[in-house]
């Protein structure tokens, strides 16, 4: 149980605050709710674009790094294809900093071509980096458009195409800004030891005087529903084959989740694990096996991802896994893999609440997903699956027709 | 009225590095060193088990981490599957460690479940079997992962700059081929373990809420009649076949990126320039602000990232820069590295920027002693190199008193081009 508190100012930002007297530091996080689904999709990757240029500085802090080391600092931020993170960690009797780094950057950043066209280039390479020069690097950018053919969640957060970056300039940067960066499209959430009060009152000192914005309506095509297979082969210089396959299943607030998240688990969370035991060890298809969900506000997918093993047919392979999917439908969770999924999820939650920092972004998501109780609701909706439930929700999500199937082969040398 | 308030940035306080001291060492009855620190949520403990079992003391190549990853594949006991299925039934978490100058095993567990874990712990590391199907198959997935690793520019690179600072024949130096996993046998590890995986040649570090009630157990299984007596290993220094500083180009066929990598051999834990240079290379290119992430980053876009870095292993040191950049911006990078170094050998460094680091470093301490599974990576950090229980005291002072002057003197001293190894991987 994570106590906090929450309160929201007149311009609409949500604030959280959460005590812990066990560490010296403080977490801001600053969770704005623009991610890569809310591009237009003629100019995708401007979302982490973005997020790059929210370090450019500002009228009042050209660097904006120089003040957060000079507290004793780090920071840093990610973008996915729902939300945007940017989260400062320094002692805690310069938690003043933070808010006013953060509240100068909500509204007052420098956004000049000069910026820009660096920034371009800085995620040009990060794109190589990550996803080109990286063996099987590209493969999840080839799952997105395979899986979706309306929804936003058709490219990554990266950005469909390099170009799209390269075409990006200060009119489309400026534009975004003014529409996503504004206190009714953000939470602010600060875990430390430090009283909700205080939290509350500098909240007020650094972004209160912030016009309020109109709050915005997300409005994005709903992905028709899935009823043919879709398969794609590609080559590429890997020394073996990689086989994904993906369903789509609901978002990250329906039961669909919380019951295949324990159901995934139960597959191949651990080494004992359905997938690592059977079809790595036992049967020697894969060497490495895993079913995952993507995780994302809207409905999402569940993932599988295994490498071969030299000498295994990728089609053989891949009726294994079927195969192992649709004996869930005959033969159901044991009591023994309940209990296991259970434990690993209460140690694996333990081990989040070491961190103030991973506190603070946990309540954060969950208040953008509806209310940062969720959070500590969530234990007992995870503990409460039944093995009927998972049985009944992979005969639901395991169809043919509800699969994208990736075949990832060497090239011919 | 709240505008005039927003105009004015906030003081910000020194930061303090804060209590650096670390946990006495106390020992079990056999006198197998054990660290204690407290703290953290209720029901979790973190118990490390570390063996003075990293490459350094490899005789045949690939041994160590090959002995490390196979120690839950089976055991006189049990095989793979039923310890697996042991481990995973109790929420634990084991993961498997083998660096270069340590090995062995962290565990994560419920507190509820610590006899278990406990238990499984003292079979897996003291009583492995070695079962040849698991090895045949430990060797063909790592086999598989290191063809994965021929094709990473930043892999190959890294290879060559060890290569070139220890030597083909040290084990820190060794570079892998696909031969040392044909060659390598289960009595390559039988024999590894049997000589690495030793009471004598252990320590353990308990962190989480009241650590002292693992205290009895580990007393159980790690000490007690039949356990050896704890002794502080002799081992002889190693030999290394130090490589002429120059430039190296390493091929990776169909790159889109290159890695530039430019190194130096350095100085070890017990020289009296280490700290000195700890602040020297943060102030290079150890954070987002630093000289090299402004310059080939921020101004001139050749980068995702660029860090610099000063490290020792046993019996050497080394000094690194390393960055991933569009094949054509390579060389005008290595330049532009170049340039900033010089700079740093003619010009001193202002007070300001000073300043920023030196605070950075002090918010760096503090977090490394954040918690106590942080405080227990401290512990490791020290006692694998016999750095000193006042490491980072000494630090501290270090980082507070160092000057401009003596910054300058050690990028004269360390960071000389005619000394430099300059690396290349990515097309030819």
């Amino acid at each position: 149980m994570i106590r906090f508190e929450r309160h929201t100012l007149d311009n609409g930002l949500r604030v959280i605050a959460h005590r812990d007297e066990g560490t010296p530091m403080v977490t801001t996080n600053m969770l704005y709710d623009v991610g890569a689904r809310d591009e237009d999709p003629e100019a995708t990757g401007l979302a982490h674009l973005f997020e790059h240029l929210m370090f450019e500085g500002t009228r009042e802090v050209p660097l904006f790094d120089v003040p957060v080391m000079m507290a004793g600092g780090e920071n840093n931020a990610f973008t996915n294809n729902d939300f945007t993170n940017y989260y400062i960690t320094l002692p805690v009797n310069n938690l003043e900093t933070a808010l006013w780094l953060e509240a100068d950057r909500m509204t007052g950043l420098d956004l000049s071509g000069e910026r820009i066209m660096t920034q371009k280039s800085v995620v040009t390479e990060e794109y190589r980096q990550r996803y080109l020069n990286q063996p099987y690097g590209d493969l999840l950018l080839l799952l997105r458009p395979l899986a979706y053919e309306v929804h936003p969640y058709r490219w990554p957060a990266i950005g469909m195409d390099i170009s799209h970056i390269e075409k990006a300039d200060t009119i489309s940067a400026r534009k975004f800004y003014r529409k996503f960066y504004n206190p009714s499209n953000a939470v602010l959430s600060v875990a430390g030891n430090v009283t909700p009060e205080e939290v509350f009152r500098l909240a007020e000192k650094w972004f209160g005087d912030k016009p309020r914005a109109p709050r915005r309506r997300r409005r994005l095509p709903a992905e028709p529903l899935q009823s043919e297979r879709r398969e794609i082969t590609v080559a590429r210089r890997v020394p073996s084959p990689q086989l994904v396959m993906a369903w789509h299943t609901g978002g990250r607030n329906s039961r669909d989740f919380i019951v295949l998240d324990m159901l995934t688990d139960i597959l191949a969370g651990c080494e004992s694990a359905r997938f690592p035991a059977l079809l790595v060890r036992e049967r020697e298809i894969f060497s490495e096996a895993d079913i995952y969900l993507s995780g994302e506000s809207d409905p999402g997918l569940v993932i599988f991802s295994g490498k071969l093993r030299n000498g295994s047919d990728i089609r053989k392979a891949e009726k294994a896994v079927e195969d192992e999917l649709f004996r869930l439908s005959s033969g159901p969770v044991t009591d023994a893999e309940l209990e296991k999924a259970r434990n690993r999820y209460e140690s694996l939650r333990l081990i989040s609440h070491l961190s103030a920092s991973n506190k603070a972004f946990n309540l954060a998501h969950h208040e953008l997903l509806g209310d940062a109780e969720g959070y500590n609701r969530e234990k007992e909706r995870y503990l409460s699956v039944t093995a009927g439930e998972m049985t009944e929700k992979a005969a639901r999500t395991f169809l043919p027709g509800n699969c994208s199937v990736i075949h990832y082969i060497p090239e011919p040398q | 009225m709240k505008e005039t308030i927003r105009a004015r940035p906030p003081r910000i306080n020194i930061p303090s590095a804060g209590d650096t001291s670390l946990p006495p060492c106390i020992r079990l009855s056999n006198g197998v060193p054990v660290y204690l620190t407290g703290n953290g949520p209720e029901g979790l403990l973190r118990i490390e088990f570390v063996f003075n079992a990293g490459q350094r003391r490899e005789l045949v190549h690939l041994a160590s981490e090959a002995t490390n990853a196979m120690l839950t594949e089976g055991t006189e006991l049990r095989d793979a599957a039923s310890i697996n299925n042991l481990i995973d039934s109790t929420g634990a978490l084991f993961s498997h460690n083998a660096d270069k100058d340590s090995a062995g095993l962290v565990t994560v567990t419920l507190t509820r479940k610590l006899d278990e874990v406990m238990s499984l712990a003292e079979e897996v590391l003291f009583h492995p079997s070695f079962p040849e199907r698991e090895f045949r198959m430990m060797k063909e997935k790592r086999m598989q992962a290191f063809l994965t690793g021929r094709q990473r520019t930043a892999v190959r690179a890294r290879e060559e700059f060890y290569r070139a600072l220890c030597g083909d024949r040290n084990p820190y130096g060794r570079v892998t081929r696909a031969e040392d996993y044909d060659s390598l046998t289960a009595t390559h590890l039988r024999d590894f373990h049997a000589a690495c995986y030793l009471p004598g040649n252990m320590y353990i570090t308990v962190a989480g809420r009241n650590p002292h009630q693992v205290l009895p157990l580990l007393e159980n299984h790690f000490s007690g009649e039949g356990a050896a007596q704890w002794s502080k290993p002799v081992i002889s220094p190693m030999e290394f076949g130090t490589a002429r500083p120059g430039f190296i180009f390493c091929e990776v066929k169909d790159s889109v990126q290159s890695t530039v990598r430019m190194g130096w051999k350095g100085i070890t834990r017990d020289h009296p320039d280490y700290l000195g240079l700890q602040v020297a290379t943060m102030l290079l290119g150890g954070y987002f602000g630093s000289r090299l992430m402004r310059k080939i980053r921020e101004e001139k876009g050749y980068t995702y990232g660029i860090h610099a870095v000063a490290g020792a292993f046993h019996g050497i040191g080394y000094i690194v820069i390393m960055t991933d950049v569009a094949t054509g911006w390579r060389e005008e990078t290595l330049g532009e590295i170049k340039k900033e170094i010089s700079r740093l050998q003619e010009e001193e460094v202002g007070s300001e920027e000073l300043l920023v680091v030196r605070n950075h470093i002090m918010g760096e301490i503090a977090r490394m002693f954040d918690g106590p599974f942080q405080v227990a990576e401290a512990i490791k950090g020290i006692v694998d190199y016999d750095a000193g229980h006042d490491y980072y005291a000494r630090f501290v002072k270090t980082v507070n008193n160092i000057t401009p002057g003596k910054i300058k003197e050690l990028f004269n001293t360390y960071f000389r081009s005619d000394e430099a190894y300059e690396i290349i991987a990515g097309i030819a």
